[in-house]
Formats: structure tokens, sequence, C-alpha cells
């Protein structure tokens, strides 16, 4: 497996380099010209065209291209353009939050989430099925947005538990995570107990049960672990999102982290920091991708052998 | 079923454990806060702080911290804590001085004698004297730094320093708005400027009421007391924290729960949900924001001037101030805000359908046209850009609103480089002067050299008097000159109407009552000199 992975691992090497072009011709696409967006208003055309020559987007693009890639390869994402600071000072100082967030959210979801599918499952068409279908559709109708709000208003001006913003300490993170995770806790209930369903009707449970096999071991070892595949590629590719999609909880409760950070560097076409933020965006969902394909063979041994 | 009863109470423990979780939560929180109470919606929570650091939130985040670069109005205000200049402004705009103590102008209007302050130190420990100014002016002109400040020291020929505590300026040609540029450029530590390099835009040192202590992104600036400050008994609190919160909602949330002492803008939308509660008090000024329709002048049928003034007979000013601005704003009377240098108020164009249907009728178009309104995609704008669509429409003109991602709408309007090729019609926007000076309300929209893509003069509006009249009225050494011509100008281009004059805007700021002093000032920038809590 050592080997696979290694294999899989620099197979990301040329992954990345398609992405870096593709990012980079597309955010030349956009229309808008930093230069101006960052000098305002009442800016002169002197002035305008200083910042071009400066930040060097008068230059032809290929020629962009070429110090933008030179600049990579030497590891070197430049200064922000809108604010000249270094960009992995602003991608160190704002990925923690991100991260902390995102973990967290999927580490509830997923809890939750295979809680509400397996007792579901288990419980077919009885109450606690439909109390668990009934959370998982209202988690995944809720915009986030609203329930960002919402949970602001009770929890921290009406009953004061929680701040309503910012990240001074593991207090900050609750709501913004319940936030977040709603909608992939839902989505997770609703796989994963489609695919226990398909398991349980699977002949080696019947086996499993015939064979005299305690209900509690035919469920946890066995059904599970096998719906599981499907669980852990949904969920993985969800992490993937929450990580560059956190913009919108980021935005309601102030949390300095990297989706807030897109948001502004697109508003004032902050060409430096985005494409190094999409190019950290591509690597992690690969990475992500090749850490479930790794999970797949701890889960079902078969197949890791046949690979 | 054993089985069954195990998952229930895994899944049970884990409720519990999330309601314990939350409870300590609760507890911790109200331990810190002073007591925190819990009821109906008059629940502001008035929290009473003992401590002198104050926390004020703003609505998006700051882009540097250098004072000379520096062009959004955040930044600008962040710098002001830590920064000051030879001159500044109050509550009003007017100009006054600050590091210096008196200052005079040659009657040529070309030199200006600075004498400065005593006994006044940067936050490093070295003195401020002429030659710091020296410095200051110095980076600022040099072209390669590049700063957003250079064009308003474009004019200066030399500064010279005949003792420590004098600086004279010598102007190229005299320059009317000379003194609200030097207001707008405060003074960075020389050593602090040699030693810091291209860093000092993360570590300020001036020589202001309030030392930089720490700036995390996207999270908090904070600022300490500096205990040497040169003005007695300032400041009287010992650190602001600053800190972006973009969501409307989440600010006013804020200040309820008492997490901020102060927080702008004030969406005014929601002016009504805090007005009357106990511990919050909203206040309100006149902004030197203006909002207005440009109306390209060289484009049919708005080249016909009786065309662009039935447009501003259509539409009724006090419904938009009503039904946009939620009631928080004030008629657009003249070019500029009535907190603009020289503002002179216009009369005319009060409400009037009928008028507006002669005047079409007269133009030659009895039964309207049909155009289109460009703005931002913003909710507000948006609203703005609906409204007028449907006054509008009361005298048969038809017009399509088509809202546009401000870098989007930028490049569509500075696209065009000559008039011709320009596809702009009419453009529902706003304009702020960044130093409250009449040049920067005036040259930059109405001078026939500022056609976009060289300025914002997006109604192509070209007026021979108008474009004369900026010229004198820079050049104009005498300030009753200077207001007469601006007056002049103001009337013109009312007559001529290149813009439906819309509205000034007002500027709105929450806080909690037990905290005076903190200001905004009509530009939008916040001033916390006089910061106090009670």
């Amino acid at each position: 497996m050592g080997r696979y992975a290694l294999q899989r691992l620099l197979g990301v090497i040329p992954l990345l380099f398609i992405v870096s072009v593709l990012v980079f011709l597309f955010i030349h696409l956009i229309p808008g010209d930093p230069a101006r967006l960052i000098a305002g208003k009442d800016a002169t055309l002197e002035e305008i065209h200083g910042i071009q020559e400066q930040l060097g987007l008068n230059l032809p693009l290929w020629k962009q291209y070429i110090n933008y890639m030179g600049d990579l390869l030497t590891g070197n994402l430049g200064n922000s353009i809108r604010s000249g600071i270094p960009v992995t000072d602003m991608l160190e100082s704002r990925i923690m939050p991100t991260l902390w967030l995102t973990f967290l959210s999927m580490a509830w979801a997923l809890v939750i989430g295979l809680l509400i599918g397996v007792i579901s499952a288990v419980y077919r068409n009885k109450w606690p099925d439909h109390l668990g279908t009934l959370t998982a559709i209202s988690g995944m109708s809720i915009p986030g947005f609203w329930l960002g709000l919402v949970l602001i208003q009770i929890f921290s001006v009406e009953l004061g538990w929680f701040p309503t913003g910012g990240v001074d300490s593991w207090k900050s993170y609750i709501l913004p995570s319940i936030t977040l995770g709603m909608g992939i806790m839902s989505m997770l209930a609703r796989y994963s107990r489609s695919s226990m369903l398909e398991t349980l009707r699977e002949d080696y449970i019947r086996t499993g049960r015939a064979k005299g096999l305690r209900e509690y071991v035919v469920i946890s070892r066995h059904a599970l672990r096998n719906s599981l595949i499907q669980v852990v590629t949904v969920a993985g590719l969800q992490f993937g999102f929450l990580l560059g999609g956190s913009v919108m909880v980021e935005t309601v409760f102030s949390i300095p982290g990297l989706g807030r950070l897109l948001v502004d560097s697109i508003l004032f076409r902050d060409y430096t920091v985005i494409q190094a933020l999409l190019l950290l965006f591509s690597t992690q969902f690969i990475l992500i991708n090749l850490i479930v394909d790794l999970l797949y063979g701890v889960l079902n041994p078969k197949i890791r052998f046949s690979q | 079923m054993k089985v069954k009863g195990k998952v229930w109470s895994m899944f049970m423990l884990l409720l519990i454990t999330v309601v314990v979780t939350a409870g300590c939560g609760n507890k911790a929180n109200n331990e810190g806060q002073g007591g925190n109470t819990a009821g109906g919606t008059e629940t502001s929570t008035p929290t009473t702080k003992n401590d002198k650091d104050i926390v004020i939130a703003i609505n998006s985040n700051f882009i540097t911290l250098d004072p000379h670069n520096a062009s959004d109005t955040h930044s600008i205000s962040a710098a002001r804590t830590m920064y000051e200049g030879l001159m500044g402004f109050d509550e009003n705009m007017n100009v006054v001085p600050v590091l210096a103590a008196s200052h005079s102008i040659s009657e040529d209007g070309l030199v200006y004698t600075f004498n400065l302050q005593e006994n006044v130190k940067f936050q490093d420990g070295t003195d401020f004297n002429a030659e710091a100014v020296k410095v200051n002016i110095a980076r600022i002109q040099d072209e390669k730094n590049n700063l957003r400040l250079r064009k308003s020291f474009a004019k200066v020929a030399k500064v010279e320093t005949p003792d420590a505590k004098t600086v004279v300026i010598t102007l190229s040609e005299p320059y009317n708005a000379f003194l609200n540029k030097v207001a707008m450029a405060p003074i960075i530590s020389p050593k602090a400027l040699t030693e810091n390099g291209a860093d000092i835009s993360k570590m300020p040192v001036g020589t202001g009421p309030f030392k930089f202590k720490e700036w995390v992104q996207g999270d908090r600036l904070v600022v300490e007391k500096n205990p040497d400050y040169w003005q007695k008994d300032l400041p009287k609190v010992d650190s602001i924290t600053f800190r972006p919160v973009p969501e409307n909602g989440s600010r006013i949330a804020m200040l309820k729960t008492g997490e901020a002492d102060f927080i702008y803008p004030m969406p005014t939308e929601q002016v009504s949900e805090v007005e009357g509660l106990e511990g919050i008090t909203v206040d309100t000024i006149d902004s030197t924001i203006v909002r207005y329709v440009t109306l390209n002048t060289m484009k049919k049928p708005f080249d016909d001037v009786k065309v662009r003034q039935a447009i501003n007979y259509a539409i009724n000013k006090e419904a938009y101030i009503k039904v946009v601005k939620s009631g928080l704003g004030a008629k657009l009377d003249s070019t500029m805000s009535s907190k603009t240098q020289y503002y002179s108020p216009q009369t005319g164009y009060d409400y009037d359908i009928e008028k507006a249907k002669q005047l079409l009728a007269e133009a030659g178009y009895p039964d309207g046209f049909e155009t289109e309104i460009w703005g931002e995609n913003e909710s507000e704008t948006m609203k703005g850009m609906q409204f007028i669509q449907q006054q509008l429409a009361l005298v048969g003109i038809k017009v399509e609103v088509k809202s546009m991602e401000g870098g989007t709408l930028s490049d569509q309007i500075n696209a065009a480089k000559t008039p011709e090729e320009a596809k702009i019609q009419m453009w529902y926007v706003s304009w702020s002067p960044s130093s409250g000076d009449a040049d920067g309300a005036t040259r930059g929209l109405f001078s026939s050299e500022m056609f976009p893509p060289a300025g914002s003069n997006t109604a192509y509006y070209k007026n021979e008097n108008v474009d004369k009249w900026i010229a004198e009225a820079n050049k104009a050494v005498d300030p009753e000159a200077a207001k007469s011509i601006y007056a002049n100008i103001q009337k013109t281009v009312w007559e001529d109407a290149p813009w439906a004059f819309m509205g000034v805007d007002q500027i709105i700021s929450g806080k909690r009552s037990n905290l005076e002093g903190v200001k905004v000032f009509p530009d939008g920038s916040i001033n916390v000199l006089n910061a106090e809590v009670k």
C-alpha cells in the first residue's frame, strides 16, 4: 500500500501543473483591472499605470505566466497585489481557523450523521426512522446563512452562551461548526441509511444472523463496516468542498479564515492571493481524494488486493 | 433487543455531552462578562465594562497600515489612531492644525510655512521635528514608492527646514486644496522608516494617541494607549480593538451582547431593530457621500438638457430617501454634500411629474423612451435602481436595470477610450471626496479632462466655463474667491443637470451608551482620540 500511496502522490504533480495553468488563465479572463480597483475611484491614469508597472500587469500574458511559474517553482507565492503583504504570511494566518472549523464540522457531522443513518436503517419505517428522516431533510433544506443568524440570536444574544463571532476560544467554533456541518450531517445521514439498508439485505448478513451472531455484532462489525465505503466517498468529497466553501459561515461569524480571504481577494482581483488559494484548495482536494482511496483499502481489504 | 439499547445509549451519551459542554460554556461566559441576562427582545444585556479596553466592530478588513498608501476609509481610520499629520480634520471636516502649532500661506499662495508643536515625540522615543516632515514628504514624492498620496504632493517644488521647528513648503503653482492634502499626510518616524523598510505597513510608528500592539489580519487590530502622548490627559482608554465583522446582523448582535462597544456602519434597515434598546445609542450625521445617477450627456436622448431636467423633476427624492434609505439621509441639493468645503446649496427640481412630462414633450419625447441604468449588484444599490425605474416609468421612460459586480462594472465603464465608444447611459453611483475638499468633489466628476478612463466624469459633461473655473478655483489664494468660484460651478452644473441628483448618505453608528467620544467623521473615518468609558 505504501508504494501505491507514493505512486498516487507523485501523480499529483502533473495534475497540479495543469491546475496552475488553468487557474492562471481563468483569473486573467475575469473582467476587472486590479490596478484600477486598488487605486480607487479618484485615481489618475498615471497612478493606475504606475501600479500596473509595479505589479508587472502591463507585461504580455505569457511573460506574466512565466514569471508566475518561476516564482511558484522556487516556492515564492508573491505578495498580495492589494496590500503588499507576502501571500504565504496571509495563508499562514488564515489557515488555522478554517482548518479547525472544517475538522470540527466534519467530526460532529460524521458521528451524528452516521448515528442517525444507522438508527434509521435499523428501525426502518418506525418512529426513530421518521424522526431521523425529518432531521436530515430539515438540515438539508435550512439555508446555512439563516441558520447561522438564528443560532447567533438564540445562543449569543438571548442566552449569552457563545460569542457572536471571532476566534478567541474553542467556544467561538461551536456555533459556526454547527452551521457548517448541518448540511453534511444530513447528507451523511441519508447516505448511511440507504447504504446500511442495502447491506442489511445482503446474504452474508443473513448468514451471520443464521449463525447466531448477536445483532450488535452483525450491525457494527459487518453491516456498518461495509456500508461505510459509500459514506467515506461522500464524506471525503464533502470535506474537500468544506475547506474551500466555508465562505458563508466565515462571513456570518466573522472568522478570519481562507474562505473570507478568497472572497475579499476576488472582489479586488488580487491575482496572487486568488492563485495561491485556488492552488491550495486544489491540492487539498487531490490529497483528500487520495486519502479516501487509501481508506477503501483499510475498510475492505479486497479492494486493496485487486489494485 | 439488547443491541438497539446500546445504539440508543450511545446516542444519549452524545446528547448529554453536547448539553453539558454548552452549559459549561454558559457559566464561563457569564463570569467573564459580568453577568448576562436572558429574556425577550429587550435583552440588550446591559453589561457595564469596568475595564478601559474598547472594541469597535467595522464591516471590512484593514488593507494596510501605511498611512501614505491607504486609500480605503478603514485603513485611514486605523492609521489615524497611531499617526498624526501637520494638519487634521475636525468633526465637520474643517482643516485644523495638529502637529503644526500654526501655519501661514504667502500672498501668492506658493509658500506654506508651518511652525511645529514643541515637545512631541514619536512612539519610538525619537523627536518629532522639521527634518522628520521633510523625510516624509520625500518618501511620498518618490516615484519608486508609488504611494497613493503622491499625486497630492505633485505640486510641491521644495521643502526647507530653516530650523528644527519650522518647515517651509514651496509649491510650483498655487493649489487651493493643498492644506486638505497636508491633513491627509500623517508623519511617520524617520527612524522606523529606515529600520522597518517595507514592513512599515505592518509596524506603524507615529506620534498619535495610540501605539501599535497587534494586527492579526482579518481578525483584529489592537492599539494601546501611548503613555507619552503630547496632548494632556489623552487618551482616556487603555486600548482599542478593531474587529472586521462583514455581516450586518453579526455586528448588531455584537453590540447587543456587549462584545462590541461601537459598531460602524450600522445598516439603515436595521436601525429600528436596536433603537430604544436599553444601553444602546444610535448616532447619525450627514456624510460627504453623495448618491446620484450620471446621464451620458453625449448620448441621445440625454444630450438634451430638457430630458435631463425632466428626469430630475420626475424622481421624488423625498420618497427615495424613505424607500431606499429607510428615511436616513437627505436630499442632494448641490453637486456636493453640505459637509464638503465650499458647498453652496441650490434650489429647484422639486418633484413635479407634469413639468417632467412637459419638458420631455418639448425635447421631442412626448411618449418617453427606452434606456438602461447600470449599478453594482449590492442589495441597496439594486433597490435604488428599481426605485428610479419605477419613478421614470410614470413619465413614460422605460428603464432596464443592469446590475454588475464591481470589477466588471469598472471594466465596462473604463473600456471606452473616447466618449463616442462609451456604452454607458445612466449609472447609479456614489462619490465621496477623500479629503473633504471641493476640488476632490468637482474635478474628477465635471472636468472634461476627466472622461473615463482618465477620471470619473461618466456623464461626459463638458462645459467650458466649468473647465475654466475648476482650473481657476485651484489657483485661488483667497478662500472667499475660491468659494465664489465653486458656487458658480455648483450653480452651472445644477442647471445643466448631467446627473439625476439623488441624496446625501447619513453616517449611522451604534454604541453602548457608556461609551463616549468615539465619532465617525463625515468622510466615514472613525475618530477615537476622545474615547472614554463612563
